[in-house]
């Protein structure tokens, strides 16, 4: 008999939501078939079976949320033994500070989630330089300032890392000796509770809260997708408006009000500008109209404008790195590499699933990575570390018709990069001639904490260079 | 000591404190006063009354009205003007067998007999082991323009002396109850009835002569969940005033009532705090060393676990209460300023 | 000095049995011998807290205290414990409560001549405050004129305290309430440093009972049994229903307020005079001889037993425990149980 447990995706995951039973009690199931669908802050998924065998009981509500090592489920596979699967089984205390995601993900040959990374992730690592630097046992120098922003969330290793709390406002960091208390004895990770008190202060109400359990309310979500700066407490906000008689109520997902949290979390915590060029994509037009049903045909993948303006954009980043930078404490951190999250829409609202080392592919790489991604994030298949680790972002809202958009910044990135719709215009050409010409605006909204204007007009200059200069036709090996 | 039943309305007890509620049956804080002394002086003998004008004139608040026609001059004595006296020969009545209740024509008097009360009264028993049954009482308080000799709160004078129980009830059958606990309690009482609710605040009160309101025990007035003030005196009713405003804002106030404010029901303000995390302690002693101070003291101290917030306490500064009333209005904590107190403290 | 007002008894007038003059001088002399040793002790480093001597006074303290009757109340203070144990406290357990130790009267919760029973023996538990206890008597003597028991209260204090407030208060509150109480002023020239012209501005303090329409009478307060005839015309009038009488009783402070003053502000002759000529002690003893009442062998004998008995009492004292350190918080209130249970006996002792 093997018991199933609610996995922990991603570090600083306490918990999850049985969303959907995908098999019922007596069903047989193959080994990988999908068992239930999950719900977390990271990420919707499904759990696949590590077992091949008959279901004989399911332990837990749909739409119960319950502690990452729970068991959930009960397969006879036909072995005697009671075998507890599910990448948890470590990482069982609900209250683990978010220290256990590697050892714990690869404690299971058979579970699917939470696979560990063969590198840790940057942005998890809380040592400034090298991030293979040896995990932490003693806390960050600058950790325990209760005013100083802590650095980023904890090493993935080493079980008892001290995990500084997340700055999310000058308050955040005063816990008073209720909330000490109430956290202590219900086993709250503060590190994931948002203040609602006077300029971030967790308050007694909001402990109690992210321990009612059931349905996640707004300010109560654990760390999301973000591993660094988590979603910010609400500075003053207006007295919300109770539901009149003839409205609808309903409440909000767990993807939701991360969302909600991030954006809020990002708009006040970065420094945001906002920069826009014209690029005349004449050429990409022209090409990828030519292009298209051959590429179709040879890849097995739509030929989109994004995948050319990612290679471009990835081009520039590496020309202009401190664009592809993210502020640590109060250093800079810069990686050698570019790991691109792409914007996608899907019914549950926004996902940004990250192509990891982009600046290795070439464009029908990043073409194949993007339909990859959006697929599954479509079909809520992405896992967790698919959904973060992005240096650089880029959204694309210009098949839905919008001009120009100023996009929210996704934490900790220094800028994202806005793909708008592609329109003929007039506009004028060589020798002061008017013609009609493809034309788009491409903007980015920039954190003016790490990077000036100047930089990033040059950078746009460049992504702008290289669409309008490149000869994509190679690159897509057509 | 015989025990006698009055009639309400019998013959001759026209005078009788209970003929004086209100047609509904409400009486009045200072009438709840008068029965309690009425129903103790006739359940013991031993029990007598001496003070400034309190028989033939009635009392200068008429709360003794009738009583020298009823119990007469052995039992209800006015006294020379010797505040030091009042309390020494009550004190030596009592190591000779009687209960006293000495009252102070004004609570700002009882310091003329300071010393008999801090020396003699609170010490005594712990030096010797002999009791000293005595009630002290009179009218204190400010806020009706009486000027500062007029307006005093002893309270906090006393209760550092140790060694004497202090009470000042808010509501009327509080101040019933606890006056009859204070006359058949051994230990030396001090009884303060805050003069502004003499006459302005009234209600159903006990009729049974056997009703008591133990000494030491705190009363919640209004239950709540956000916020707790703990008050003591005229100040529940500008509490529970400011409660109702910020019910209105959604702000949940528990008011607790000390009542007994030494030795303190320090239980009963505990529980409240482990239920809101949150307290305004909300006294018209002054600030610095008033009743408050110590009540804040033991909040910190004994549920600093429970503590959403500091503690936050409100009360008038250490001078003399002036006489002009938006002097008076300003020195005294307000219904706006208890609001404004529970917000601040509602947002930490 | 004034006019020495006597009483008006006359002087031979002997109301008082042999034996209880003999006590009255055996009380005298125990009481002398008591306020030498304890003053040789606390000299010596031995006697813990201070000492306030009477000695010189033994006519008043013994004159007024023999003039009570069982029932009656004494209210003394600091300088009186020679009147204390004429009204028949227990020398042992006296001399605990100087020691502090568990089987004083107040069980060490107060020291040295801070000293009263009040259950066994109606005296009031001395205290600082100058005339503190003046006030309850007041209270004590309106209880027995309530109960027409015929009690009286009797007050002591010194030349000092009648410049306070309360002096007047009570004196005035007694008269005007005819209560049966007798106020003695134990005139024993100079309080502390400050002598009477420093004190008061008439001549007498005897006068005063004027002022309140009381008798008052001065008598030489080293002629015991002159301070007696005016004590106990004071207290029959009390008990008749006469009401308060003031008597100054004066004599000089042999000693310095307390044990550590040397005194030197009493003018020379003037001590010389009274310990010389106006001993109460000598002259009475004198005065018991020449009425036969007492020879060589008598008093000798006396003074072995008052000898023997301070011996007995000292080592009682030294012999009874220290108060338990953990009943310190204890006998607050009166349901705390605390005094009306045996006092706790666990608290060590040392030897003398």
């Amino acid at each position: 008999m093997t018991s199933i447990q609610m996995p922990q995706l991603g570090e600083t995951i306490v918990e999850g939501t049985i969303l959907k039973w995908l098999k019922t009690e007596g069903e047989h199931v193959d080994q990988d078939e999908p068992l239930f669908e999950i719900s977390t802050d990271k990420v919707d998924t499904e759990v696949p079976s590590p077992v091949a065998g008959t279901v004989t009981k399911l332990l837990v509500d749909e739409g119960a949320t319950v502690p990452v090592g729970t068991a959930v489920m009960e397969i006879d596979d036909g072995t005697g033994g009671n075998g507890a699967a599910g990448s948890a089984s470590s990482a069982g205390d609900g209250a683990a500070e978010g220290s256990t995601g590697v050892t714990s993900s690869s404690a299971s040959a058979a579970a699917p989630v939470g696979t560990p990374p063969t590198t840790p992730t940057p942005a998890s690592a809380s040592a400034p330089a090298p991030p293979a630097a040896a995990p932490l046992s003693a806390p960050p120098p600058q950790a325990v300032a209760t005013q100083t922003p802590p650095p980023a969330a904890p090493a993935p290793s080493g079980a008892g890392a001290y995990t500084p709390l997340v700055d999310r406002g000058p308050r955040s960091q005063i816990l008073s000796p209720i909330v000490r208390r109430l956290a202590k004895e219900r086993g709250v990770d503060l590190t994931g509770v948002v203040g609602s008190g006077d300029g971030g202060r967790i308050t007694k109400a909001d402990v109690l809260a992210a321990t009612a359990g059931g349905a996640p309310s707004a300010g109560t979500a654990t760390v999301t997708a973000l591993p660094t700066a988590g979603p910010s407490a609400a500075v003053a906000t207006h007295p919300s408006v109770p539901a009149g008689a003839n409205e609808d109520v309903a409440p909000m997902s767990h993807i939701r009000s991360a969302i909600a949290q991030h954006m809020l979390a990002s708009t006040t915590q970065t420094a945001r500008a906002w920069t826009m060029v014209e690029v005349n994509v004449e050429r990409l037009v022209r090409l990828r109209e030519a292009a298209k049903a051959s590429f179709q045909e040879k890849y097995g993948v739509k030929l989109t404008y994004l995948p050319m303006v990612t290679r471009a954009t990835v081009d520039a980043l590496r020309e202009y790195a401190l664009v592809n930078s993210r502020i640590v404490g109060t250093d800079i951190v810069t990686p050698r590499f570019v790991h691109m999250g792409i914007a996608v829409s899907y019914d549950a609202g926004l996902i940004v699933p990250v192509i990891k080392g982009v600046d290795a592919m070439n464009t029908v790489g990043i073409a194949r990575a993007i339909a990859d991604l959006a697929a599954r994030a479509r079909a809520h298949q992405l896992q967790p570390d698919e959904v973060q680790g992005a240096t650089f972002t880029i959204t694309n809202p210009g098949p839905y018709g919008s001009l120009a958009s100023v996009p929210i910044i996704n934490e900790p990135n220094a800028g994202i990069l806005s793909l708008d719709a592609i329109q003929k215009r007039p506009v004028v050409v060589e020798e002061d001639a008017i013609a009609v010409r493809h034309m788009v605006y491409i903007s980015m909204s920039w954190d003016h904490r790490l990077i000036d204007g100047e930089l990033a007009t040059r950078f746009l200059a460049r992504v702008k260079h290289n669409l309008e200069t490149w000869d994509f036709a190679e690159d897509l090996g057509l | 000591m015989a025990t006698q039943q009055v009639e309400t309305g019998a013959a001759g007890h026209g005078a009788e404190p209970r003929g004086k509620r209100s047609d509904d049956g409400q009486a009045t804080y200072l009438i709840a006063v008068a029965e309690a002394l009425w129903e103790e002086m006739e359940r013991d003998e031993r029990v007598f009354m001496l003070g400034e004008d309190i028989g033939v004139y009635g009392g200068a608040f008429k709360v003794t009205e009738g009583f020298l026609d009823r119990f007469g001059p052995e039992r209800v004595i006015d006294t020379p003007i010797a505040e030091e006296t009042i309390v020494g020969m009550a004190v030596g009545a009592a190591m000779e067998g009687y209960r006293p209740v000495a009252e102070f024509q004004y609570a700002d008097f009882m310091s003329s007999g300071f010393d008999e009360i801090t020396t003699v009264l609170s010490r005594y028993y712990y030096r010797s082991g002999v009791p000293m049954p005595v009630v002290l009482r009179g009218p204190s308080g400010g806020g009706v323009r009486a000027s500062n000799f007029h307006s005093v709160n002893p309270e906090p004078w006393f209760a550092y002396a140790g060694g004497i129980k202090i009470m000042c009830p808010a509501f009327p059958s509080d101040a019933k109850g606890l006056l009859k606990s204070a006359i058949r309690d051994d230990n030396p009482s001090l009884f303060l009835e805050h003069k502004a609710l003499y006459r302005r605040i009234k209600e159903q009160v006990p009729e049974d002569p056997s009703v008591l309101v133990p000494i030491s025990s705190a009363d919640v007035k209004r239950a709540g969940e956000d916020v707790t003030i703990v008050t003591y005196g005229a100040m529940v009713h500008k509490a529970l005033e400011a409660a109702e405003t910020l019910a209105t804002r959604g702000v949940s106030v528990e008011v607790v009532d000390l009542r007994t404010v030494y030795p303190m029901d320090e239980d009963t303000v505990l529980r409240s705090i482990e239920k809101t995390s949150r307290a305004l302690v909300l006294y018209e002693s002054f600030h610095f060393l008033g009743i408050g101070a110590e009540v804040a003291s033991v909040i910190a101290e004994r549920a600093f676990e429970h503590l959403d917030a500091p503690v936050m306490r409100l009360a008038p500064p250490n001078h003399p209460v002036p006489f002009s009333p938006p002097l008076e209005d300003a020195f005294l904590p307000q219904v706006a300023d208890i609001e404004a107190a529970v917000d601040r403290l509602s947002a930490w | 000095m004034a006019t020495t007002l006597r009483s008006d008894a006359a002087a031979n007038d002997q109301p008082l049995a042999d034996d209880q003059l003999r006590q009255m001088l055996a009380t005298m002399k125990l009481a002398r011998y008591v306020d030498e040793r304890l003053e040789a002790l606390y000299r010596q480093g031995r006697l813990p807290g201070a000492i306030y001597s009477g000695r010189g006074q033994e006519g008043t303290h013994v004159g007024v205290v023999s003039a009570l009757r069982p029932g009656d109340s004494l209210f003394p203070t600091h300088r009186d414990l020679t009147a204390q144990l004429a009204k028949g406290l227990d020398l042992n357990r006296v001399l605990a409560q100087f020691w502090g130790r568990i089987d004083g009267y107040l069980r060490g919760r107060d020291g040295n001549s801070h000293i009263g029973d009040w259950d066994g023996n109606r005296t009031y538990a001395v205290m600082s405050h100058l005339p503190i206890a003046y006030p309850v008597a007041v209270g004590a003597a309106w209880a027995y004129q309530r109960a027409g028991d015929g009690r009286v209260a009797l007050a002591i204090c010194g030349d000092g305290a009648t410049s306070n407030g309360r002096w007047h208060e009570a004196i005035n509150w007694s008269s005007v309430e005819r209560l049966p109480v007798v106020w003695v002023v134990n005139n024993n020239q100079f309080a502390y440093s400050t002598p009477n012209e420093k004190e008061f501005a008439v001549p007498t303090i005897a006068e005063r009972g004027a002022a309140y329409g009381i008798p008052g009478v001065r008598v030489d307060g080293t002629d015991v049994l002159e301070v007696y005839r005016a004590a106990r015309e004071a207290v029959d009038r009390a008990r008749g229903g006469g009401g308060p009488s003031l008597i100054e009783s004066v004599s000089l402070r042999w000693r310095g307020h307390a044990g550590h003053d040397p005194a030197k502000y009493v003018p020379g002759e003037l001590l010389d005079h009274y310990t010389s000529s106006k001993d109460p002690v000598m002259n009475f003893e004198q005065h018991l001889r020449q009425l036969g009442l007492v020879d060589d062998d008598a008093l000798a004998e006396m003074q072995r037993e008052i000898e023997q008995r301070f011996e007995e009492a000292h080592a009682f004292a030294l012999g009874s425990p220290f108060p338990e350190a953990g009943d310190v918080n204890k006998g607050m209130w009166v349901e705390d149980g605390y005094w009306r249970a045996e006092p706790g006996r666990g608290g060590g002792t040392e030897a003398s």
